[in-house]
């Protein structure tokens, strides 16, 4: 491991705990998947903002693109392993950022309906335990 | 007098200086961003079945830096990501994109074929290569390349996660394993390292 990635780590860190939400509300942000084809799995990243003084947390997503979601966590096991670990739920504390991304969590879309181009859009429904249903959009990009 | 001496004596001295440190860092062999394999060693064949019926082996590469990433289909995360790196460190390379080659390989051959492998692949770039095989043909080349996979449980539809190694290894023009990289490295260091392995002189280990 290099100081570059470690510098990296330590400050991908400090901007998450530094990302105060702004809003006094929680919000699903940024939303995006990446292109992929029909039959085949793909994830769905984003920043839940939780603005408000109530811990919550997401307990399941829903999409009618896939014929099914899971919320997952990517983790590294010893000797570069990665893998794959269900979640029940995802806690979203009071007054904080939590960021779905590559290589941590994310909503898996399993068995898509149809191929999916950069620059499609489709919504998704995310149910929390406090803030109840929020749909967004989500945009399909490389990156 | 004396004054004057001293520093004609301490400008000589960081002249010297700067030419040993001149000397040590235009000598020193490149500086690989990536793990690298000490010593090098002679990448184990690899013969599989591509898309097209075609046999790919490992050996009839030389000449060429091949990236070799093991993985699967049903991956919706971890592989893309990699995947994605691959194709932003390999569109950079520019004219120099066809002295590489991205080999995709399967974890997971219950499920992958050759052409669900190239499929795959195809969405990233298709001069990309997936390669899948029988369980018996996979096996001796996950055991030679230290590929650990591990089947999860299957799901009420028959899904299943597959843990696996999620290095990409890199073989140099000579046909070494030269390199390689954990899960998460940045396209830009691996890029970096492509272009001094293209630049390899020919006999050079």
């Amino acid at each position: 491991m290099s100081w570059k990635k470690v510098f990296g780590t330590l400050l991908a860190l400090l901007l998450l705990v530094g990302c105060q939400p702004k809003s006094s509300t929680l919000e699903v942000q940024n939303a995006w998947a990446r292109p992929s084809i029909a039959g085949q799995n793909d994830a769905v990243y984003f920043v839940i903002a939780n603005g408000t003084s109530q811990d919550d947390a997401l307990l399941s997503a829903s999409v009618e693109i896939a014929s099914s979601t899971e919320l997952h966590m990517s983790m590294s096991e010893a000797n570069d392993v990665m893998t794959m670990k269900p979640m029940q739920e995802v806690a979203v504390p009071a007054h904080q950022n939590v960021e779905f991304a590559p290589g941590g969590y994310h909503v898996m879309l399993v068995g898509l309906a149809k191929p999916l181009e950069a620059g499609d859009t489709f919504p998704i429904r995310l149910i929390f335990k406090t803030a109840g249903q929020i749909q967004v959009q989500v945009t399909v990009k490389e990156q | 007098m004396d004054r004057k001496l001293a520093w004609v004596g301490l400008a000589s001295l960081a002249l010297i200086a700067l030419a040993i440190v001149a000397t040590l860092m235009l000598g020193k062999p490149p500086q690989f961003r990536g793990t690298t394999y000490d010593p090098l060693v002679p990448a184990p064949e690899i013969a599989l079945k591509k898309a097209n019926g075609e046999e790919y082996r490992l050996t009839d590469q030389k000449g060429k830096v091949v990236l070799l990433y093991f993985g699967y289909t049903y991956c919706p995360d971890i592989c893309p990501t990699t995947l994605a790196t691959l194709k932003q460190a390999y569109t950079n390379l520019g004219s120099d994109a066809n002295k590489v080659e991205i080999v995709f390989i399967t974890v997971d051959p219950d499920r992958d074929t050759p052409q669900s492998m190239q499929r795959y692949v195809n969405q990233f770039d298709a001069s990309f290569i997936g390669l899948s095989g029988s369980t018996a043909d996979l096996q001796p080349v996950w055991t030679e390349y230290g590929i650990f996979r591990e089947l999860g449980p299957k799901d009420a539809s028959g899904n299943y996660i597959v843990s696996h190694t999620a290095r990409i290894l890199v073989v140099d023009k000579q046909g070494n394993l030269h390199l390689s990289y954990p899960y998460g490295e940045q396209w830009q260091d691996i890029l970096f390292d492509l272009r001094l392995l293209i630049n390899q002189g020919g006999s050079q280990g």
